[in-house]
């Protein structure tokens, strides 16, 4: 007579323990799955699919060429792409680091105790943010331009005489930076406002007793504890000059000659006008990989010298 | 604010780089395409397939629902022959979808990537066509369209083609003439009939700018489009390719000489700064600050419409001057055909559309007489419609001239399946030499530089 030795071997009783925990959290688990669920169809999948299609040639249609790493080899040496590389850089100078200036000073005003209709003004300064960008970029360019706009003819009022802001490299790029901060400034005044509401009144007050007048507490005091958050928004805003697209698809159209251009413009070209589905997919990595390597630096830098930790 | 900027009046023709699309969009719809990969195109493919005899014309009684994409001018010129349509073929019923053009042809990307999600017909400018006949995205279509061939004007051919067979029905032609300023050239004492070859047309510039102040055309410096480059390339049978497909931008001595002259205007200050479909540059046609426009016959509906509705009578036409003596004086802007798509389930309902809108001289002229969308018909050239006088152009008989001119259009090296590419890698080139940054030399030696780098060109 055959035993049935399942018992003995505790097939049934211990099943192993990470299905056991499984089991148990089976209707939580299910609850969350849609994210997870949703989360691995439309990023997961995408972001392995774009590897795969960057190591093949694919013009949208038929059969896939594979081709190894020659994308990223023919990427290497496209000045096309590294040239817009150097712009986003640019235009980064440009605007982030007055923007940022400037959020952090208007967030100090916003948040003094004497400001009368702070729900006003905050809200006033955040309206740009949520406001349609392919409106504000038309806007901006009817502003702009160099004939008919109406800077110039305010500025001929001055006696300034006409600014080609949309006609010029340099002046291209300054504009897109103007379009930028008038677009981030309040996104970055609220990251700011959030950041010093956590810094604690009785330093700046401890300081003002021992003589400190409110410009020195505020850059001694205020600034160095706000360091985390201004890094944190810097951060976000070299992700999002990188990755800027509408901005100057609509208001300078990636010109003159290339100047306004950005990565993320370059691999929309790439795709839809050149239809090379595979590089376009090489240049989206390389990308990526440049933008994951800068924040990790300035990760790198915030912990290292942020004073609080 | 530039109306057409946001709700564009795009003609067939237009390149305009509107779009509405977010970058947000963008991903969403790239991450659908990876989506929808592994899909049901051969499972399409499986019904889609149709027996169709040759040449007979589709029964009356096809049924079916078709979809139709395009942008507004041309769904609304099809549509004037709707009515007709709906009474030859009463089981057929159409939907229409209106995007701006740069939108139309984003879509049709991702519905052939995507494999399912392709409108049965599309409207695709012969700018846009090559690419997609080549990637194998439309119907085969030589069955019935063979026998259009001898009627249509020769050059629309040349892009629907592959190995032999048609893949597009051809629509509108846009050949091009020299619009200008009666009032202008009056009063500069200019006689356009005067004006035979580019030197001639140069020095009535240098003639008209003393007396009278006004620009010879308008041609944006840091925002050119290069489209007049390329539209007296094709004049010359130049292009950015030769025959076989090799890049000739730096080997064709047209195409320098081509590019220097249009640099004279700018150098010579008779060309004023201003890029095209601009509100001021608007102005300058309808307040007469310009006194050329050189553009294809579909510049009419423009002017008629939203340009210069005012200016009736003040504009005239005149033809191409020739680069030398017996050389060409018609050349090509713009175009569009009709294609079915691969993917449609309804290629007999689509070919009764196709047909019907674009076959038919009648058809071609109903649209011609309210829209200036030219037809490519050259039976449609006999009807006497095109014997009259246009008022809006001073009561001159432009209608024959552009006839004239749309048979005559050379074969040039414009239209490519890498049309897109060569043209925006040439355009930053171009803008520099019109700052004067660099030499045409260098401008054309750059361009044709990035376009073997990039297209894998001889």
């Amino acid at each position: 007579m055959i035993r049935d030795i399942s018992q003995d071997l505790g097939f049934t009783r211990t099943r192993p323990r990470w299905r056991r925990e499984l089991w148990r959290h089976r209707w939580p688990l299910l609850f969350i799955s849609p994210f997870f669920v949703l989360f691995a169809v439309f990023n997961v999948y995408p972001i392995g699919f774009s590897f795969w299609l960057s190591l093949h040639d694919w013009p949208g249609l038929g059969p896939m060429d594979f081709v190894g790493l020659t994308n990223y080899a023919e990427l290497g040496r496209d000045s096309i792409f590294w040239s817009s590389m150097l712009n986003a850089l640019i235009l980064f100078f440009i605007y982030v680091p007055l923007m940022t200036f400037l959020a952090v000073v208007i967030a100090a005003v916003l948040n003094s105790r004497f400001l009368k209709l702070q729900g006003l003004w905050r809200t006033l300064i955040f309206v740009p943010n949520i406001t349609s960008m392919v409106a504000a970029g038309y806007t901006f360019r009817l502003i702009l331009d160099k004939d008919s706009g109406a800077l110039n003819h305010a500025l001929a009022i001055l006696h300034v005489s006409a600014v080609p802001w949309l006609d010029d490299v340099w002046w291209a790029r300054i504009s897109l930076g103007l379009l930028m901060i008038w677009a981030w400034l309040g996104y970055n005044t609220v990251l700011m406002l959030g950041g010093l509401q956590t810094i604690p009144p009785e330093l700046v007050e401890a300081a003002k007793v021992d003589g400190a007048t409110a410009i020195q507490a505020f850059w001694r005091i205020t600034v160095p504890l706000l360091r985390p958050m201004i890094l944190f928004a810097v951060t976000i805003s070299i992700i999002g000059t990188f990755s800027m697209f509408t901005e100057p698809y609509i208001l300078t159209r990636g010109g003159p000659i290339r100047a306004t251009e950005t990565p993320v413009f370059q691999i929309f070209n790439t795709t839809f006008q050149d239809l090379r589905f595979g590089y376009a997919a090489a240049e989206s990595y390389v990308y990526f990989a440049i933008i994951v390597a800068i924040t990790l630096f300035q990760f790198w830098g915030l912990s290292r010298r942020d004073p609080v930790n | 604010m530039s109306q057409d900027e946001l709700t564009p009046k795009a003609n067939p023709l237009s390149r305009w780089p509107e779009s509405r699309l977010t970058r947000r969009d963008m991903m969403k719809r790239l991450a659908a395409l990876g989506l929808a990969l592994p899909s049901a195109a051969a499972i399409l493919e499986a019904c889609g397939e149709e027996g169709a005899p040759a040449v007979t014309a589709v029964s009356k009684d096809t049924a079916g629902s078709i979809t139709i994409w395009g942008w507004k001018a041309s769904l609304d010129a099809l549509k004037l022959v709707d009515s007709d349509f709906s009474a030859a073929y009463p089981k057929i019923t159409l939907k229409y979808v209106d995007r701006p053009p740069a939108e139309t042809y984003r879509n049709i990307q991702l519905a052939i990537a995507a494999g399912s999600g392709a409108p049965d017909v599309s409207v695709i400018e012969d700018s846009h066509l090559p690419q997609y006949v080549h990637l194998g995205a439309l119907a085969d279509i030589s069955d019935w369209v063979k026998p259009y061939v001898s009627k249509i004007v020769t050059y629309k051919w040349n892009w629907v083609k592959k190995s032999n067979r048609y893949y597009a029905m051809p629509w509108d032609p846009g050949p091009v003439a020299v619009f200008y300023r009666r009032d202008v050239f009056q009063n500069a004492g200019v006689d356009p009939a005067s004006i035979k070859t580019w030197d001639d047309f140069y020095q009535a510039g240098k003639t008209i700018k003393d007396k009278t102040g006004v620009f010879m055309w308008q041609q944006a410096r840091a925002r050119n489009d290069g489209r007049l480059f390329e539209t007296l390339l094709w004049q010359q049978g130049s292009g950015y390719v030769d025959k076989g497909g090799s890049v000739i931008l730096d080997k064709d001595p047209k195409v320098q000489r081509t590019l220097e002259y249009i640099g004279r205007f700018w150098t010579d200050k008779l060309a004023a700064d201003q890029e095209p479909w601009t509100d001021p540059w608007y102005k300058g046609q309808s307040a007469g600050t310009t006194a050329t426009v050189i553009d294809a016959v579909w510049m009419g509906t423009f002017f008629k419409s939203f340009i210069a509705p005012k200016a009736s009578g003040s504009w005239g036409v005149f033809m191409l001057p020739v680069w030398e003596s017996g050389g060409s004086q018609a050349s090509n802007d713009g175009g569009s055909v009709l294609a079915i798509f691969d993917q449609s389930t309804q290629k007999a309902a689509a070919r009764a559309y196709v047909e019907f809108h674009l076959g038919r001289d009648q058809s071609q002229l109903t649209i011609y007489q309210k829209t200036d969308i030219f037809p490519s018909l050259k039976t449609a050239f006999q009807d006497p419609f095109f014997q009259e006088s246009d008022p809006y152009f001073g009561d001159q008989k432009v209608r024959t001239m552009f006839a004239d001119i749309a048979a005559k259009i050379p074969e040039a090296g414009i239209y490519s399946t890498d049309y897109q590419q060569m043209s925006s890698l040439t355009t930053p080139e171009i803008q520099k030499f019109a700052l004067g940054q660099q030499s045409a030399q260098q401008a054309l030696a750059n361009a044709a530089r990035l376009i073997r780098d990039r297209t894998h060109r001889s």
